[in-house]
């Protein structure tokens, strides 16, 4: 079935090495995605699966067989493209069906499956349309379903979303994620937006630089990060780095609202071996908020915040700790009375630290 | 809203315009009088004047008695020997270099950048440079004197222009098409017929026209690798011109001149909007 290993692919464009030796396995039905700032190589490999770059070295197998040098039309995949790629001068019916057209289905079969799609992605009124005439939503199905037509091993999503508006780009997530539900299939989905890579995964290969930063679930990403740059980028508002001095044991010190606190990390013992006079603390702003008496857990500390934004179901407060820019997460009750000397109360149970040279995890 | 000073002002830009386009119109205008007339009128001098007995006379003979160096058959099996050059040229290097202009686009390959530098640098090699060597080349192919010489002659010369406008037209096709296709199972051609062909009609249009006037127009290859029945229309013209036989036939030149001229004529005038369409289709939207 749909199984996916990549084992130690490079990928070199002249002197310029753009993918480090990339180790990822996928499972049969898995939803992965590989997320990246731009430049990090994410797009290059997934047309690497799809076999429309070539492979510097290392190989590519698919259910234990070697394709690193099949063409793309014998790798079972099918693809959906940014920018949909539908045919401009065939209507929606023959975009679906091309695919098995090339492969000489006949045309009861063809049009058997175009049927079928059509229905499943709710484009049955659109197939005697010419690409030009849909919108961004439509065209997005149309792509899609081109992608099912062919009902492949794997599926590769390169930035599906990315030109949808909002609304629809939520709405367009949903149904992905229903339609993966439904069919079992593997897909390997590229994206920037962590939110998609968040919502989507069963796993996530975070990238950078062309090397594989971490690979994990969602949960293990968020929670778990392997160093600065993951913890970074997955999260919205992001993860607060405040650079802080060490003490013996491994505890860290930081000023909070004029007051300098001593904080016992789970990571201590780490930050002791690792012998370094300061670290950089992470800490998500949903750790940092208003004083919640059921958490017994939580320290209590008070500090002072600039700036108020609020978002709805929470409000989030911008304030300083070491001199370093920070950010909480209030309710929106205590957000509105938030400013000076406010109460608050941290949990440093997920609090993370990393090296200040390289930005590795202290653990 | 208008105001007068606008309207003054097109009245301005229009009367500029029709004075342009009449001035451009004039030699025209002339060569179809003057083919009209018979050569008594002609002697008279009134060059702008309207015949006063139009004729055909001068046209029946250009077309099919008129003398070019010592046949008296007109230019009538002159036209068919250009007729048989361009077509062949035209249709071989319109397809050679849709395909080259489709690979070079969307194939990359290791010097694929140089080989249409290469071949761009073919558009701009003056014919006179190459007469020689053509020369020869076609001698030893033993295909000096011929209408498939001169075809050949003309494909070579051509394809490096109708490369250049494939290539260039193509390019703004997006290449995640290909990807896409690819994917499906298509191959080389069937890329290129099924995806590529159904947008091409502009780029068509446009080389077909540029291919069809360039071949037709030729003078310096015709009169260099033509033999005696291979001549094409243009060179026939200028013997025709030339052989005088007593008093000169300015109604009959002028007659042969527009004949010579009119395929082309036709063509820009069946075709012309969509060459100018052409010209300026850019983006191929998705």
């Amino acid at each position: 079935m749909g199984s996916l290993s990549i084992n130690q692919v490079t990928k070199s464009f002249g002197d310029t090495e753009v993918l480090k030796g990339i180790n990822i396995d996928v499972q049969n039905g898995e939803f992965i995605i590989l997320v990246g700032p731009s430049g990090c190589g994410k797009s290059t490999l997934m047309n690497m699966i799809a076999g429309l770059e070539s492979v510097t070295s290392g190989t590519l197998e698919m259910d234990g067989r070697d394709v690193t040098h099949v063409s793309p039309k014998d790798r079972d995949i099918a693809m959906v493209f940014q920018s949909y790629a539908l045919y401009p001068t065939m209507n929606v019916a023959r975009n679906i069906s091309f695919g098995l057209e090339m492969r000489g289905v006949d045309k009861a079969e063809r049009e058997r499956v175009v049927a079928d799609v059509a229905a499943l992605l709710q484009i049955d009124h659109l197939l005697d349309r010419k690409p030009s005439q849909l919108s961004g939503g439509q065209r997005q199905r149309v792509a899609m379903g081109r992608a099912l037509a062919r009902s492949p091993e794997v599926f590769l999503f390169d930035e599906p979303l990315s030109n949808l508006d909002a609304k629809l780009r939520v709405e367009m997530r949903t149904e992905i994620k229903k339609l993966h539900k439904r069919l079992g299939t593997t897909i390997v989905y590229v994206t920037h937006d962590q939110i998609e890579a968040m919502t989507l995964a069963d796993r996530i290969a975070v990238m950078k630089d062309g090397i594989l930063q971490q690979l994990g679930t969602p949960a293990e990403i968020y929670d778990d990060p392997a160093n600065q740059f993951v913890a970074g980028f997955m999260g919205s508002p992001p993860m607060n780095f405040i650079r802080v001095d060490t003490c013996d044991g491994g505890d860290i010190e930081v000023e909070i609202g004029g007051q300098t606190h001593r904080l016992t990390l789970p990571c201590s013992p780490g930050i002791a071996a690792s012998n370094q006079r300061e670290v950089i603390l992470g800490i998500r702003p949903e750790m940092i908020t208003q004083p919640k008496p059921e958490n017994t857990q939580g320290i209590a500390a008070s500090m002072d915040f600039d700036v108020i934004e609020p978002m709805g179901a929470d409000t989030m407060a911008i304030g300083e700790w070491n001199g370093q820019t920070l950010m909480a997460r209030l309710s929106p009750e205590a957000g509105q009375c938030a400013g000076a000397n406010t109460a608050i109360q941290l949990d440093i149970s997920k609090c993370v630290a990393f090296d200040t040279a390289n930005g590795d995890r202290i653990r | 809203m208008t105001n007068s000073s606008f309207t003054w002002q097109r009245g301005l830009i229009y009367t500029i315009l029709l004075a342009f386009a009449a001035l451009y119109l004039v030699p025209l205008y002339v060569m179809l009088t003057t083919s009209l007339k018979d050569i008594e009128e002609i002697r008279q001098g009134n060059l702008l004047a309207l015949p006063d007995n139009p004729t055909l006379y001068a046209w029946t003979k250009a077309w099919s008695s008129a003398c070019t160096g010592s046949e008296c058959e007109g230019l009538a099996p002159f036209f068919w020997n250009s007729v048989r050059i361009v077509v062949p040229a035209v249709v071989i290097s319109t397809i050679v270099g849709a395909l080259n202009g489709y690979a070079l686009a969307k194939w990359r390959f290791r010097g694929s950048e140089m080989l249409f530098g290469a071949l761009l640098f073919g558009c701009f090699i003056p014919f006179q440079v190459i007469l020689l060597p053509m020369a020869r080349l076609l001698a030893t192919l033993g295909l000096a004197n011929t209408v498939t010489g001169l075809v050949l002659v003309h494909v070579i010369y051509g394809v490096a222009f109708t490369t250049l406008f494939f290539r260039n037209f193509y390019v703004s096709v997006p290449t995640e098409l290909v990807k896409a296709a690819q994917l499906d199972g298509a191959g080389f051609f069937a890329i290129f017929r099924h995806i590529f062909l159904p947008i091409s009609l502009p780029i068509f249009t446009v080389t077909l026209i540029w291919q069809f006037t360039q071949i037709w127009n030729d003078f310096l290859f015709g009169v260099v690798y033509s033999g005696p029945g291979t001549q094409p229309i243009t060179v026939a013209l200028n013997n025709l011109v030339n052989t005088s036989m007593g008093g000169k036939e300015y109604n009959v030149d002028m007659a042969a001149a527009i004949i010579a001229a009119l395929p082309t004529l036709v063509i820009y005038v069946l075709a012309g909007k969509y060459f100018v369409r052409g010209l300026t289709a850019g983006a191929v939207k998705g």
